[in-house]
């Protein structure tokens, strides 16, 4: 039985979270705040009934509220794929291995320590004692290999690009040991989210994908109470987390609030109705970091945006047939101006784009060589255009195909949940219409552009992904194996591309334990899709966040000093956030040092031994000045006083707009009410 | 011009036809004298041929590379009104008053055309439901029963998701939600007309259906229908603002609602950008008041029950 590749694994992650590297933190203003505000929502009241004074925050009823934009699709990890759902997925399902925030470092988790047999194929993991689901029930080995088992043999999206050469097997209660049917340089990193066996297991294959998974039960720090699709999700603290410092959760309840408006997010967060906001406009970034209350992070994790082409590969669906002629493809390449457009559409937050990126360590990514590059050059795009026959032969400004047929005109799909969407589409149109194609961008939400794009019916559209810390899950995405042929069962190549040549070389770095040869294989891989261009990769991102400081401290960024401080890899802001001015807990979670064994070949495993529970805590600059006095205003008064107080002249071009219009009206109501009496005098 | 009466006068060689012709243009100048006499209808009509103006030489202002985000790269973004851009730039550094100009281009095209087309199909339904009564009465009432309990806006906003996002679908989704009111009007009008003498008079004569509705139902619908339309404009324009608010407007061409929808996600609120966005809603409210106040003023003259209860 040839071994090798995962092949056939069904569907994998998408737009998958994780890991960061390069950025900066914009700004680290102090939190010298006179303390107004509290840490609780002002919707959801804590206040005693009878006595009707606040509970101080940092007690129970502390809750803390976080602004985006993106619903959850599904919380159901055997089923979801959005950024927003991974957020709740780290929060609610601890991982056999955690990762340090510092860097990524695997650490224990649910599993205390580990050990290697001498070929690497076995790795015995002892679990912590005393483990239990939030409901509960006891966590046991047995829940692990369940969780590997099933989600290998059903193909999990979400776990099977790491569990689809592995066995489970429960020794006991506390030792699990798994093995792998290949040299996995992944391991013995295993971040796969457990699920509660004793919930999923009566679940046939068929019903688990449509699961709504509101049961709540979770083994991580917080476990979903509430979802109201569209307005918001709300998780509360789980006692029976392990990782809690000793004096447990200091915040009961996370509140995810949507928004449909990054810039009413924006202004949300100034007037302290949220405590962070996720991907906030480019434009606000500056005025809050302005604000001495509210940090905003420029965080990197190597996810970066992309305008994905038909290749159609999959045989199904309408896309352009002019798109599956790689020179076309290479043409849109270099019609595409990524520095104006990072300039513009993100104010310069970001890198420019060239490969995919699969990693937030960006040494997985190649330099590109001059001859291959496909960097913007219109006039080359057109010559290019002209030489393989697409010619506008009637004279209206579009190409068409070298039989003369039909026009190289291509629908765009635009996502409705993105923050500068409508900017890149006049851009995208602008810079195709440069080069003789016409663009039609149709509108559509994150749901309805997956099936769009599932059922091969589009041409272009824009997107984005977030890479894991390992290049083995993002490479998959673009394999032979995840290009949907059958739209009940959408998978990940949305490029809708398909190479062997891509494919040899994935099977090959998936096996490759010697990471100098594995970077190797990954750089080839990247340039061949590079060359073939079904993406255009436009930039890597920067996750533009921000939080404020006056109400909860100890944010920390993952990757440290360069990343994000929520939605990030493992999120781990969240276990160590307090109240602003409370006593800090410890830094450490009471973990037993890990006594890896096996020195293990890749750089994240290589750091464990060791290290204690958790890495040390980076703390923003801003955070580590508590200064401000305990928050105890009552959160009646607290809402409207900051609302008052951290006005940033954000509300005051509405006010100044108002009033003008205000006056226009006015005046003209005047004009008319006299214009109209004398009329009347006239008349009688 | 001289004064005509309506009698013919014996042995002049006036046919009736164009007697009838002399007393319209008669009962013409009689409604402009009175809406001269209206000062805030004459401001509405300066107001709207300003307007009507710059939206027709604006290819001659300004060239349509303007609004190309693309051609604006060289720009600076968010610039405020300079010699260079007289009403500054907008995020991506196009010229707002580029866009004002093409904007007042489909405001004007949609508020027109979807009023032709609710003029069209309200008076049709009017005419045929009134002066037919009877069953095909009640189906046409009962039908724009049927549009007018639709809430407006939802069955807007659905069509033009249905239809796709262009600017004749705009003007055919205002068109075919709003024409009941026209048709409400109408009906009223032709009924209370169909009873009157004159109508009787022809009957007896022996005259047809068809002639009875040109020469005397339409003539005497037809000025209420004018106030109406004219009421009709702003209502279409409003909705083409509303809609392409909601991002359900045509991409593709500029309009004032689509320059406020895109100053709102572009965020020129939260930085002051004034420029960015009161143009456009300055330009909606005057086209839309100036609209208001002609439609007032024809309304007061020429609806038959508003000039009795004077």
């Amino acid at each position: 039985m040839p071994p090798a590749l995962p092949a056939d694994r069904g569907i994998i992650v998408k737009y998958g979270r994780l890991a960061g590297t390069v950025a900066i933190v914009v700004g680290g203003a102090l939190a010298a705040a006179p303390g107004s505000g509290t840490a609780q929502d002002p919707g959801v009241p804590e206040t005693h009934p009878l006595i009707g004074t606040a509970i101080t925050a940092g007690r129970p009823g502390v809750t803390l509220t976080i602004g985006l934009q993106q619903d959850l699709d599904s919380p159901n990890v055997t089923a979801g794929y959005l950024v927003s759902s991974f957020e709740l997925w780290n929060l609610q399902y601890a991982t056999l291995t955690d990762k340090a925030a510092d860097d990524f470092a695997t650490i224990p988790g649910l599993a205390e320590s580990w050990e290697g047999s001498d070929d690497g194929l076995t790795y015995t993991y002892t679990l912590r004692e005393g483990l239990e689901w939030s409901d509960g029930t006891a966590l046991t080995a047995e829940d692990i290999a369940y969780t590997v088992n099933r989600s290998r043999d059903e193909e999990w999206i979400n776990h099977s690009s790491t569990t689809a050469n592995l066995t489970a097997t429960a020794i006991d209660a506390r030792t699990v040991e798994i093995v792998s049917g290949v040299p996995d340089p992944k391991l013995p990193t295993m971040d796969v989210y457990i699920v509660p066996k004793h919930i999923y297991e009566p679940l046939s294959a068929d019903d688990i994908l449509t699961y709504d998974a509101l049961d709540g039960v979770g083994s991580g720090p917080y476990t979903l109470e509430e979802w109201e699709p569209g307005r918001s999700w709300t998780m509360v603290a789980n006692p029976s987390f392990y990782g809690w410092p000793a004096a447990g959760p200091t915040i009961d309840r996370i509140v995810f609030r949507l928004f449909e408006n990054g810039d009413a997010m924006a202004a949300a967060i100034g007037a302290g109705e949220i405590d962070a906001a996720h991907n906030i406009p480019a434009e606000s970034v500056d005025p809050l970091d302005a604000d001495p209350d509210i940090v905003a992070v420029v965080g990197q994790q190597g996810g970066f945006s992309e305008i994905g082409i038909n290749a159609g590969a999959g045989g199904i669906g309408d896309g352009h047939p002019a798109l599956l002629d790689v020179v076309v493809r290479q043409a849109i390449n270099k019609a595409i101006n990524r520095e104006a457009l990072l300039e513009r559409l993100v104010l310069g937050y970001g890198t420019v784009g060239a490969t995919v990126s699969p990693s937030p360590d960006p040494s997985w990514r190649p330099e590109i060589p001059d001859e291959l590059s496909l960097s913007y050059d219109p006039d080359g795009a057109n010559q290019m255009l002209d030489d393989a026959g697409y010619l506008d032969t009637d004279d209206d400004g579009v190409r068409e195909m070298p039989d003369g047929g039909r026009p190289l005109r291509l629908r765009y799909g635009q996502r409705s949940e993105s923050e500068y969407e409508p900017a890149l589409s006049e851009f995208v149109i602008g810079f195709l219409e440069d080069i003789g194609m016409a663009v039609e961008p149709q509108v559509y939400d994150d749901s309805a552009l997956t099936e769009v794009i599932g059922r091969g019916n589009y041409d272009l559209f824009a997107w984005g992904w977030t890479p894991f810390v390992d290049p083995d899950p993002q490479l998959s995405y673009f394999t032979c194996d995840q290009v949907t042929v059958d739209p009940a069962e959408i998978l990940y190549n949305d490029a809708n591309w398909c190479s062997e040549e891509y494919d040899a070389l994935y099977a090959e770095q998936n096996v490759e334990l010697d990471p100098e040869r594995r970077r190797e294989i990954v750089h080839q891989m990247l340039l061949l899709m590079y060359e073939e261009a079904p993406y255009v990769v436009l930039f890597y991102d920067a996750d533009l966040q921000a939080y404020r400081t006056d109400r909860f401290d100890g944010w920390v960024l993952q990757p440290s000093e360069t990343g994000p401080a929520l939605f990030s890899n493992t999120s781990p802001s969240y276990v160590r956030l307090r109240a602003a001015g409370t006593a800090a807990p410890p830094t450490t979670v009471p973990a037993p040092a890990s006594t890896a064994s096996t020195a293990s070949t890749t750089s994240t495993a290589s750091t464990v031994t060791g290290s204690s529970g958790t890495g040390p805590v980076t703390e923003p600059s801003g955070a580590a000045v508590p200064t401000s006095p305990p928050a105890t205003v009552g959160p009646t008064t607290a809402a409207p006083t900051t609302a008052a107080e951290d006005d940033d002249g954000g509300g005051s071009g509405a006010l100044i707009g108002i009033a003008i219009g205000a006056a226009v009206l006015v005046g003209i109501g005047a004009f008319v009410a006299g214009s109209r009496r004398s009329s009347r005098d006239d008349r009688e | 011009m001289s004064e005509l009466s309506d009698v013919v006068v014996p042995g002049s060689a006036q046919s009736p036809r164009s007697v009838a012709w002399a007393r319209r243009r008669r009962a013409a100048g009689e409604v402009w004298a009175a809406f001269r006499r209206h000062r805030q209808a004459m401001a509405g009509l300066i107001i709207l041929l300003a307007v009507t103006v710059m939206a027709l030489v604006t290819p001659l202002l300004a060239d349509r590379t303007g609004l190309s985000a693309v051609d604006s790269l060289d720009n600076p973004v968010w610039a405020s009104p300079s010699g260079d851009f007289f009403l500054g730039t907008d995020n991506l550094g196009r010229s707002v008053a580029v866009q004002f100009l093409y904007g007042s281009r489909t405001s004007l095209l949609v508020g027109v055309a979807a009023t032709m087309l609710i003029v069209v199909i309200g008076s049709l339904v009017g005419v045929i439901a009134g002066f037919i009564g009877g069953w095909v009465d009640s189906i046409l009432m009962r039908l724009s029963d049927w549009f007018l309990v639709i809430p407006f806006l939802p069955l807007a906003i659905v069509l033009a998701r249905i239809l796709g996002p262009s600017i004749w679908n705009i003007i055919f989704v205002i068109g075919v939600t709003s024409w009941p009111y026209v048709a409400r009007i109408t009906r009223a009008q032709v009924l209370s007309l169909r009873q009157r003498l004159f109508v009787e008079r022809a009957r007896a004569l022996g005259a047809s259906r068809r002639h009875i509705v040109r020469q005397h139902i339409l003539p005497n619908v037809a000025p209420l229908i004018l106030a109406n339309a004219t009421l009709a404009v702003p209502i279409a324009i409003l909705t083409e603002t509303t809609l392409a608010f909601l991002g359900l407007g045509d991409s593709r061409n500029p309009s004032w609602g689509k320059s406020l929808e895109e100053a709102y996600t572009a965020g020129a609120i939260t930085r002051n950008a004034w420029w960015y966005y009161l143009p456009a809603g300055i330009g909606i409210i005057a086209v839309v008041l100036a609209f208001t106040m002609c439609g007032r003023a024809l309304e007061e003259i020429l609806d038959p029950r508003l000039r009795e209860r004077r």
